[in-house]
């Protein structure tokens, strides 16, 4: 079996590919979890959990979706084994949360809060999409699903955006 | 295909409508206006889901781990591997491999260094189109002044080379078919910070001098490149 991630040499590969990972993993957790601390314990328990089994790892090009397979189930384990206290979204987007981050365009906020706001089976594919750049069935994939619910799903969260955001000019789209 | 069927392709994936949709664009002047503001949706998108990342890298969050319960025996064994092998990684990384993508594109870069200055003078519009034909993409106005364009032997292919003049500063633009990374990269060389961002059948990369500017302005080059065929 080809393992591209084994050995002194495939250690260090590893170790960069995590390495430049790491923001988008910790992004996709945190849009999984809204909540910085629990996306950060997320991202931690993942690589942990990634590095010890990278040797079972066929392929380079596999190593995205693996990790975020990683980061969707140690999402979930985290909150079987412990109940988060919530947030209610209106507190969350509230200007001084760290949730939302520190950004000086208004206009980032307001998209932020949008998609915050929206349904968790709306968010996370569109996550994928435009943060991770998988395409339609990779997220299928990801997620279980047929392509057809994706697509409905993506189509959904960009028109309930487009609502809220006050650009969806008609109601076409429905 | 019709208008309808069009926006549910086009709301889905506004970046991969697909060639039917594409093509039905071409003849509809409103689903071409549709897409265009989805596009301008997702860049708004992209940007927003951005979120800050802590500045550490991996090593000190996964140093945090034993207080939180993991044994610390196994943990520390598992540190020290870790330590090594990022270590490694991030010297390699840093010091940028001579094979890497990242250093072949600087390597480009400071070949052809009168490109990557600031102007508003824009690069004249039939080499533009033709440096964009030869490299199979269009690209949408919206992007900015494109003040530089040359089609160059690139790892191989003929890829255009693009100058694109942002508020940040001008940034070069370097749209890659022929080269698939497993996932985004950033990289920072020489006063420079670049992205490396999958997109279409390849990869789009675009290097600037202001790295706290350079997230949006991929994302802007990302939904303003078409990828043809």
């Amino acid at each position: 079996m080809n393992a591209p991630f084994a050995g002194k040499d495939g250690e260090a590969a590893f170790a960069r590919l995590c390495e430049a990972l790491r923001p988008d993993l910790y992004r996709f957790a945190f849009w999984l979890a809204r909540d910085r601390n629990v996306a950060e314990d997320v991202v931690q328990e993942s690589l942990l959990r990634a590095w010890r089994s990278r040797d079972g790892l066929a392929e380079a090009a596999a190593a995205k979706p693996w990790l975020l397979t990683i980061i969707r189930r140690e999402h979930a384990r985290l909150y079987e084994r412990k109940r988060h206290e919530t947030v209610p979204v209106d507190e969350l987007v509230a200007s001084d949360s760290p949730e939302l981050g520190a950004t000086e365009d208004p206009q980032v906020l307001d998209v932020r809060r949008a998609i915050l706001a929206l349904d968790d089976d709306y968010r996370e594919p569109l996550v994928l999409q435009v943060l991770m750049g998988l395409s339609t069935r990779e997220i299928a994939e990801q997620l279980g699903l047929t392509q057809a619910a994706v697509l409905s799903r993506l189509f959904r969260a960009r028109h309930k955006l487009r609502r809220v955001l006050g650009s969806a000019a008609d109601g076409e789209d429905d | 295909m019709d208008c309808l069927e069009f926006r549910r392709l086009a709301g889905a994936d506004p970046q991969r409508p697909g060639p039917e949709a594409l093509a039905h664009a071409d003849a509809c002047p409103r689903c071409a206006a549709h897409l265009r503001q989805l596009r301008t949706l997702d860049v708004r998108i992209r940007a927003a889901l951005e979120v800050p990342v802590r500045a550490s890298g991996w090593i000190p969050d996964v140093a945090a781990a034993p207080a939180r319960g993991l044994d610390r025996r196994r943990w520390l064994a598992l540190a020290a591997s870790i330590v090594g092998g990022v270590l490694v990684g991030t010297l390699l990384w840093v010091g940028g491999p001579r094979d890497s993508l990242a250093q072949d594109l600087m390597e480009h870069l400071t070949h052809e260094p009168e490109a990557l200055v600031a102007t508003s003078v824009a690069e004249e519009p039939t080499e533009l189109r033709s440096v964009l034909e030869r490299g199979g993409i269009r690209l949408r106005p919206e992007v900015g002044t494109v003040s530089y364009a040359n089609s160059c032997r690139f790892r191989g292919h003929t890829v255009p080379h693009l100058v694109v003049q942002t508020d940040g500063g001008p940034v070069m633009v370097m749209v890659l078919r022929h080269e698939r990374p497993a996932a985004p990269a950033s990289f920072r060389e020489q006063g420079y910070a670049g992205r490396i961002l999958p997109a279409g059948p390849g990869s789009i990369a675009v290097i600037g001098a202001r790295e706290a500017d350079l997230g949006r302005v991929a994302a802007e080059v990302l939904a303003a490149v078409e990828w043809l065929e």
